[in-house]
């Protein structure tokens, strides 16, 4: 019997918690999104958000191996990389494309920086932003929701294959820079609220990522500090600008609703590895994050600005969280 | 009854279960004499004692074995009749290995210790005893913090020009889950408990007395406020239940709770006017002055899955932990790790043949199911920085980048980020999802350090 009884440190019990559940619940949070992905744009999001997931986890798998380094996988953050990914994607993006990204995803920018836990940026986001550079043209193309009556107004047909529309913000854009109205931006704001429009996969339908988003809230699998600041540093920022000049800049709203800005508040500026760990930190990121959003929508050349917001913001993460060093509860010692 | 909740707490902790049920109900039951007993020279922080008896000495129970003439160290007594065996080295739980007297007892000539809570009921009178009076019983009594620390009590209620004492604040939250020893001293030995507590005050100087106490303890709760009206208000004693969270019976959390001030980052209580004293640890003072008894035995939960007849026993300091599984009807099939304390602070054994110490307040046995799978297979992931660990952290350190430093020996990063300032309570190593030992980095960081300073000085 003696054989059976075992020494480790204090404490002998622990939470039923595990990286693997915390993924898991990630995971779950992201299902209304996915559910309203295959909605509105059917099979092309099937195959992408499949690719992904699967070029994703090869990925890990491979390199797993390469490293000789035990499996991976069951930590299901591959899964959860490769999820995001897909949903910051085009409908259109062609498979092959898809493929690339999530080898570049986990083999460059988290893999190489040493896996879980060891990579500086977003592994989804400077994916998407490689892919951006590369396929400039494949990552603007937007196809129209299959739910969408085609002889509804913003469609302009391209080419034969697919029938394209403009996002959201891409109106919003063309008003600050005095092409179109800024009605017509305004106008989309519950097709946006629905999904019913252009954009990234799993951007398109606010309603899915807000109830995705109450429940990692719930799971307290997130705190609330990112996604609020986020939140309330961009509709801030767009609030004023709107009250400054509303035949210009577009409903706050829109940019609360619309664009990536709710999977970044709720699901990717959250990501644990790449965000500050104490809460003044994640109060700090999160605003920056919010702002710079809105600074490139606002004034920027894209029309969008999340995943360079978040890249930058994951670049001063280590120095964030430099300057928001903790101070031990009975203040500093006098002699360490 | 109505529901007494607490009102006052600290920021940060966590909430383990509670598991007191196996051992709650059960009144405090003296154990037969075990054949053999072991006590360490060293059970207490501070110098080790030096033998006073000899090899083949016959000893008589209550008497000094071991003393230091150091300041801050504590005598041992023999809990038994009997001889000396031999002094050698002994598994000790937290250091390993240490030097200990090991002590034949004398079957025919012992009878088994009881109690002596009977003696004191509500007019026991503490001015009957002089200050110098009670401090040299405790002194003699070998009287140490019973909680876990083992801090030479008399160093703690010696009065001090240096730093006066006004408040007394008694430690009765029992936060570890399992662990009822206290609660149960709290609700059976209520007078002598009480009796102890102003013997202290009376020592240290203290005008004011609180006992803080958790809210999920209402019976105790009742009790000792109905006990403390009984006395009759000669002394300023208020019981003060706060929250149950763990580690509210940290020292420094309770005196934040109850007192509301905070005691500086590498202080002790009494540099803001507190004494901090535990329940049994009071209880022992009243025995001591009263009686004369030095402290050779006390209440020892045994509780968990994997043990047969959990309880509260009497047991005499010294008794093998083997010796007393037995005498609780042995350890269970699923038994996977014996603790020495709780399950957040404790130190898990593998000799049983380790004695009792006057610091063991219990002994908890815990199954496979109740470490978890990971925690038992050991299975560490990478820290996903998901900073739970920084919230629960009452002293509001940042635990994994502590840990992190001293895994890779960069004891200049750990101690930038307070390494000392860590009361080491485990709730890091509790919540933290990839299950890596923050807690135990951190210990062995604390060791490294002590090192290195031993090596430069």
């Amino acid at each position: 019997m003696l054989s059976k009884i075992t020494v480790s440190p204090a404490p002998h019990i622990s939470q039923k918690l595990s990286t693997q559940r915390v993924m898991g619940d990630v995971i779950i949070g992201l299902l209304p999104a996915m559910a309203a992905a295959i909605w509105f744009f059917r099979l092309q999001a099937a195959l992408v958000i499949l690719t992904c997931v699967t070029a994703c986890m090869a990925s890990e798998w491979i390199c797993g191996v390469i490293r000789k380094k035990e499996n991976s996988l069951w930590d299901l953050s591959a899964v959860v990389a490769g999820l995001i990914l897909a949903f910051s994607l085009p409908p259109a993006i062609p498979l092959w494309a898809a493929v690339i990204g999530s080898a570049f995803a986990i083999v460059i920018c988290k893999m190489l920086f040493g896996g879980l836990g060891a990579n500086i940026f977003n592994p989804a986001m400077a994916a998407r932003a490689f892919l951006t550079a590369s396929f400039g043209m494949l990552m603007t193309t937007w196809t129209v929701p299959a739910t969408v009556d085609s002889a509804m107004p913003h469609i302009s047909a391209t080419n034969t294959a697919t029938v394209t529309q403009a996002t959201p913000l891409a109106w919003a854009k063309s008003a600050i820079k005095g092409k179109a109205e800024v009605t017509e931006a305004n106008g989309l704001l519950k097709n946006t609220f629905w999904g019913n429009v252009g954009g990234c996969l799993g951007e398109t339908s606010s309603l899915a990522l807000l109830i995705g988003g109450v429940y990692l809230l719930i799971r307290r699998t997130i705190t609330f500090h990112i996604p609020a600041a986020v939140l309330i540093a961009a509709g801030v920022f767009a609030a004023v600008f709107y009250f400054v000049n509303p035949d210009k800049y577009s409903d706050p709203l829109l940019h609360l609703f619309g664009g990536g800005m709710l999977i970044c508040a709720f699901f990717i500026a959250t990501d644990p590895v790449t965000a500050p760990l104490s809460i003044k930190g994640m109060w700090i990121f999160g605003a920056g994050a919010g702002a710079l959003i809105m600074l490139i929508r606002l004034a920027g050349e894209y029309p969008e600005g999340v995943m360079y917001a978040i890249l930058i913001m994951n670049a001063v993460t280590p120095l964030i969280d430099r300057a928001c060093k903790l101070v031990p509860a009975g203040g500093k010692p006098h002699v360490q | 009854m109505a529901e007494i909740r607490g009102k006052f707490t600290f920021p940060g902790g966590t909430h383990p279960p509670e598991n007191k049920h196996f051992s709650e109900n059960r009144s405090i039951e003296p154990v037969s004499v075990p054949k053999q007993v072991a006590v360490l020279l060293s059970q207490h922080l501070g110098a080790v004692c030096v033998p006073t008896v000899a090899k083949k000495e016959a000893v008589l129970a209550g008497q000094m074995i071991g003393k230091s003439d150091a300041f801050v160290s504590a005598a041992i007594h023999s809990p038994v009749n009997g001889t000396v065996k031999d002094i050698t080295l002994l598994p000790h739980p937290v250091i390993g290995r240490t030097m200990g007297i090991v002590i034949d007892v004398d079957a025919e000539n012992n009878e088994i210790k009881q109690p002596v809570n009977g003696q004191f009921d509500k007019t026991f009178n503490p001015e009957n005893y002089t200050v110098e009076q009670i401090c040299r019983a405790v002194k003699e009594g070998g009287i140490v913090g019973m909680g876990g620390a083992g801090f030479p009590t008399r160093v703690k209620i010696e009065p001090n020009p240096a730093m006066p004492k006004e408040i007394l604040l008694i430690n009765a939250c029992e936060c570890e889950p399992f662990i009822t020893c206290d609660y149960r001293v709290m609700l059976e030995w209520t007078w002598q408990f009480l009796a102890g507590v102003r013997l202290a005050a009376r020592a240290a100087g203290c005008e004011k007395i609180r006992i803080g106490i958790e809210d999920n303890k209402p019976e105790a709760i009742e009790v000792l406020t109905n006990a403390v009206k009984e006395l009759g208000g000669k002394e300023d004693i208020r019981v003060v239940p706060v929250k149950t969270k763990y580690p509210q019976g940290g020292e420094r959390q309770l005196i934040q709770s109850v007192l509301g001030k905070t005691v500086p980052t590498g202080s002790i209580p009494p540099t803001i006017g507190v004494c901090v004293l535990n329940v049994g640890t009071c209880a022992a003072i009243a025995e001591a002055v009263a009686t004369g008894n030095s402290l050779t035995h006390r209440v020892v939960t045994v509780a968990g899955c994997a043990i047969a007849k959990p309880g509260n026993y009497y047991v005499p300091i010294g008794m093998r932990v083997e010796d007393l599984i037995a005498y609780c009807g042995g350890l269970t099939e699923t038994a996977a790790k014996v603790v020495m304390g709780g399950p957040m602070m404790g130190f898990a054994i593998a000799d049983l043949s380790t004695p009792l110490t006057k610091t063991s307040g219990a002994l908890t046995f815990l199954t496979k199911a109740a470490v978890t799978r990971a925690k038992h297979e050991k299975q560490q992931t990478p820290c996903i920085r998901c900073g739970r660990c920084l919230t629960v952290c009452p002293e509001h350190l940042n635990p994994t980048r502590i840990a992190h430093a001293v895994k890779y020996f960069r004891m200049d990063i750990a101690q930038d980020y307070y390494l000392s300032a860590c009361i080491e309570c485990g709730c890091c190593s509790y919540v933290c999802p990839a299950n890596i030992e923050i807690t135990g980095y951190i210990k062995t960081g604390k060791l490294l350090q002590a090192r290195a300073k031993r090596r430069l000085g």
